[in-house]
């Protein structure tokens, strides 16, 4: 059955049948094309030229407050696709303590389409490589010993149904592109520099985006002399000192210390066996002070170019803007359905009014699990990167992560970055090697001091985010302003 | 089961691509996956995937593609399709500056010496009475979670250069509990892996999983402040530490571009301590074994490390290709990493008695690497850490990170356990692939550098 037309109906029929056989809730995500295509130049050798086109069919059916999911590619057993799900559901509700329930919802019908103006995969593999051959000339230096230009381009087309009656479909487009220069410092150590494709929030996010000289390109020539400075300076020393992070470490700072631990599955404990749990939990909420009165948080933010914009979640709840933290305050977690269901009946009260829409699935072979969708910080008010470093007496500023590990709970973290730069007494003064910092969350996000305007903002895309079980690798964005916090744990004791 | 058509249709399609001068390598991945998924002491997912992978890599002189397809594949058109795709993507690629080494089946190979049919077809009834068995008999105050996958992994692989075909058929287990304090919030687990359904045992986490509870229970968490300690490194840290340390120090492209740690080494010098030794064993059955690599050469014993002697590097046929090296067949998603057991005590704690007070960290969560050209690692404690004192069990310890590197753990190791563990390193990213490394019980290393600490679990 390749008529995606009969697939439908056919997935029309069958959410019918189980849903009279006495399930809970049943969906469908009939992914009709999966394509993902990744271009690797290796100083200059096309090192990575591979595409990947994944099709089928996922199926969840909740039986008796437990879930059961199976996935196949083969559209002419169909039926016997819903009946796993069914069976394994039904098995899985022999033991079930906390029963899961996804409410009833009104239908909806509706459609999604990232904003593209040029779809990456009408574009010639002799145009892409030509685009990134020229980018990779450009990082070709004396001092240089390893170049990487790095594309990937992905493509999801993908019908929903549920048995809510809804009906979604949505056609998503992502894009990503890194470049990369290495040398050796003077003790024989690899340093490195690195710009990943960024996104100011508006815009398309297909071919376009990757072409736009400001949101990659034209960065070139800047990771090169800030990597001639790196390899010639001084090691960052232990210390504790005001960290000032630019949006390229900021983000992954928000993504593992804010969005992680407010993800609600893994604050209610579904994530303990692999990812960790969470420091927050339901009595949290309107209450901790997660930060400063500086500190703003939202989930989506109503960004059209993210891939963590994606118009309709996979339990088939419309993506919302609404805050997470607000002046400081925790208010809100990410969340979907059926874990909104669960916290609200623990919590005995109303924790949560309504689903977040954050489930989301990797592939039609994956079932849907609470994920951050843009996990943001709002710009503040304290002036630009320079408005930042004047203010700021003895600090350093770093950009772009090399390692990162972060406690079980989140709530301690060790970082590693690529570049820092010291600054005494209001002035950007030497770059500094090997910088690391580290910290408590609540303690780390309550000595939030500045938060830069709309101009330092920018929006981060994250390709590789992982979670789950089965595991889940997920894309994602975060827009984030230059941060600044103060008495911070920096470099490593001797 | 692979069809048997799937697999002849395939050779249909290479003996097509030989004849019209095209050189590929066709392979076929088929898995068939089950997980169960345990969170608040309930089965929050119970699922299953059949699944079939085709990857076709085409080399067109100095230009190369590859194109995976999965979806539905029954008949010759389908994989013509992806082979015409991949052959198209290589003609539009550019050229590489050297020329690549073309895959070759050395010889036919058929193995299925690790597939077990009770596995591959365990009914997730006998996992759901598994679980109910261990809630009810360690108690319902405790809250649980876990996983359990397991499944069957086909691999199946043809090149132009030849008519030889390699097979591999196994099965694989990754079984997890995790018991948590729903007041105190400090989480034990369990873990038990094999190729077998009988490798898996109610008993073995029963007795594991009863043997901490009274010192957790009983005992407050202890904050470990900063500074330098011998700690005792269970199976599984030593695992996390020997896998990070092999692929950031012994593959032969980290080593070619100078970001390994052994960068400024060569073959012959003395990277870890006297005591360590390490290999890449295909033959070790506490491993996955997989005799040849995607490539289609056969793989064998490959020492890394002799009596902490750099012996080897590992080369895959494109780093070999582009660094005029021979690849050593380390085309492989499965390695077969073994470090060598010693003499210390089956115990841990019989083997720390007169030491004082040691830290015995099982685990290491979330590790990596802020310096790879030094061989710096961090990571923290999690699950099942203890403070212990002349030998003795004496509190669980808060969430405790190691900031130090591998010279430095691996080079000041006092003692080593006498027996093996097999160390399930599998993840469920992507296609199943599995893996195991083969390490000792425990080590016991002095001096080992702690940088944080919480003040919970
Ligand atoms: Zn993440």
């Amino acid at each position: 059955m390749t008529d995606s037309a009969a697939v439908k109906k056919e997935i029309s029929k069958n959410i019918s049948r189980i849903s009279l056989d006495g399930a809970g809730y049943v969906d469908a995500r009939f992914y009709q094309d999966d394509s993902s295509e990744t271009i690797l130049l290796y100083d200059g050798d096309l090192e990575a030229n591979d595409t990947t086109v994944e099709s089928g069919i996922g199926v969840r059916v909740l039986w008796g407050g437990a879930w059961g999911f199976a996935a196949t590619s083969d559209l002419s057993s169909l039926r016997s696709c819903f009946d796993k799900a069914l069976l394994n559901a039904k098995t899985a509700s022999e033991l079930v303590k906390v029963p899961l329930f996804m409410g009833d919802r009104d239908p909806i019908t509706g459609s999604y389409s990232s904003p593209v103006a040029v779809d990456p995969f009408t574009v010639s593999l002799e145009d892409k490589l030509g685009f990134l051959t020229r980018l990779d000339a450009d990082l070709v230096d004396d001092f240089i010993l390893k170049r990487i230009v790095y594309a990937n381009f992905q493509k999801k087309k993908i019908h929903f149904q549920n048995s809510d009656g809804s009906e979604i479909n949505k056609d998503l487009v992502n894009v990503f592109g890194m470049m990369m220069v290495m040398s050796l410092d003077s003790d024989g150590e690899m340093q490195r520099r690195s710009m990943s494709l960024y996104s100011t929030g508006d815009g398309t996010s297909g071919w376009k985006m990757i072409t736009e000289p400001v949101l990659f390109a034209e960065h070139s020539s800047r990771i090169k002399s800030e990597l001639k400075g790196l390899i010639k300076a001084d090691t960052l020393e232990y210390g504790r000192k005001s960290v000032i992070l630019l949006p390229g470490q900021g983000h992954l700072q928000v993504h593992e210390t804010i969005g992680h631990p407010l993800e609600l599955d893994r604050i209610l404990g579904y994530e303990l066996s692999y990812a960790g749990g969470s420091f927050v939990n339901l009595d949290s909420f309107g209450k901790l002070r997660y930060g400063s009165d500086k500190l703003f948080a939202s989930s989506y933010g109503g960004i059209l170019n993210s891939p963590g914009s994606f118009g309709y979640d996979d339990d088939g709840t419309p993506e919302r803007d609404y805050l997470l933290i607000d002046r400081g305050i925790l208010v809100n977690a990410l969340t979907s359905r059926a874990m909104v269901n669960e916290a609200n009946e623990k919590a005995k009260r109303e924790v949560f009014s309504q689903s977040g829409g954050v489930a989301r699935a990797t592939s039609f072979y994956r079932a849907p699990i609470d994920r951050m969708t843009n996990v943001n910080i709002l710009p503040g008010d304290d002036g630009s990167l320079e408005d930042i470093i004047s203010s700021t007496e003895d600090g350093i500023v770093v950009d772009n992560p090399v390692s990162w590990s972060i406690g079980s709970n989140r709530e301690h973290f060790h970082f590693g970055c690529e570049i820092a730069w010291e600054v005494k007494n209001g002035e950007k003064t030497r770059i500094l090697r090997n910088p690391t910092y580290q910290g408590h969350t609540l303690e780390f996000y309550n000595s939030l001091s500045a938060v830069g305007d709309k101009s330092t903002w920018r929006v981060e895309l994250v390709d590789n985010c992982g979670k789950g079980e089965p595991n889940q690798v997920m894309q994602i964005g975060h827009g984030v302003p230059v941060v600044k916090f103060d008495d911070v744990i920096i470099g490593e004791r001797k | 089961m692979l069809d048997a058509n799937i697999r002849k249709i395939l050779m249909e399609v290479r003996d097509q691509a030989a004849s019209e001068g095209i050189q590929a390598t066709l392979a076929l991945h088929h898995e068939k996956s089950h997980l169960m998924r345990i969170g608040n002491s309930s089965i929050s997912l119970n699922t299953s995937e059949d699944l079939t992978r085709l990857d076709i890599e085409v080399t067109d002189g100095r230009k190369q593609a590859s194109q995976t397809f999965l979806g539905m594949i029954e008949e010759t058109e389908t994989i013509r399709n992806v082979l015409d795709k991949a052959v198209e993507k290589a003609k539009a690629a550019a050229p590489k500056t050297y020329d690549p080494i073309p895959d070759e089946v050395e010889e036919s190979v058929y193995e299925e010496i690790q597939y077990d049919e009770a596995l591959a077809n365990l009914d997730p009834g006998v996992k759901a009475d598994a679980y109910r068995e261990i809630f009810s008999k360690l108690g319902d105050n405790f809250n649980y979670s876990g996983s359990w996958s397991s499944g069957s992994v086909e691999v199946c692989m043809i090149t132009t250069a030849n008519r030889n075909e390699v097979y591999h058929r196994g099965t694989d287990q990754l079984f997890t509990v995790v018991l948590k304090h729903p007041g105190k919030k400090w989480e034990l687990i369990n873990t038990q892996t094999g190729w077998r359904a009988s490798d898996f045992s109610v008993e073995k986490t029963l007795k594991e999983l009863g043997r901490l509870i009274p010192v957790y229970e009983k005992n407050p968490g202890f904050k470990v402040e900063p500074g330098e300690y011998t700690v005792i490194f269970g199976s599984d840290a030593v695992s996390e530490i020997a896998n990070l340390s092999v692929f950031t120090g012994f593959m032969g492209r980290g080593w070619e571009e100078k970001q390994s740690w052994t960068s400024q080494n060569k073959p012959g010098d003395e990277v870890l301590g006297k005591n360590i030794t390490l290999s890449d064993d295909p033959f070790n059955p506490q491993t996955f074994m997989f005799g040849f690599d995607m490539s289609g050469r056969k793989r064998k014993h490959f020492p890394l490390i002799e009596n902490g002697v750099l012996m080897n590097l590992m080369y895959d046929s494109s780093t070999a290709a582009r660094y005029g090296r021979e690849p050593t067949g380390h085309d492989t998603r499965s390695m077969g990493i073994v470090m060598n057991t010693g003499d210390g005590f089956e115990c841990p704690l019989e083997a720390v008695r007169d030491m004082g007070r040691v830290l015995y960290i099982p685990a290491l969560h979330y590790m990596n690497l802020p310096s790879r050209s030094k061989g710096i690692f961090t990571g923290s404690s999690r699950f099942n850490a203890l403070l212990i004192e002349d030998g003795k069990m004496v509190s669980p310890i808060f969430s405790t990170r190691i900031t130090d590197s591998f010279q430095n753990v691996l080079g000041n190791v006092s003692v080593i356990s006498s027996v093996s563990e097999s160390v399930n390193g599998s993840n469920t990213y992507g296609r199943r692939m599995p893996v195991a490394i083969s390490v000792p019980s425990y080590i016991v290393a002095e001096g080992v550098k702690i940088t944080d600490s919480a003040d919970s679990f």
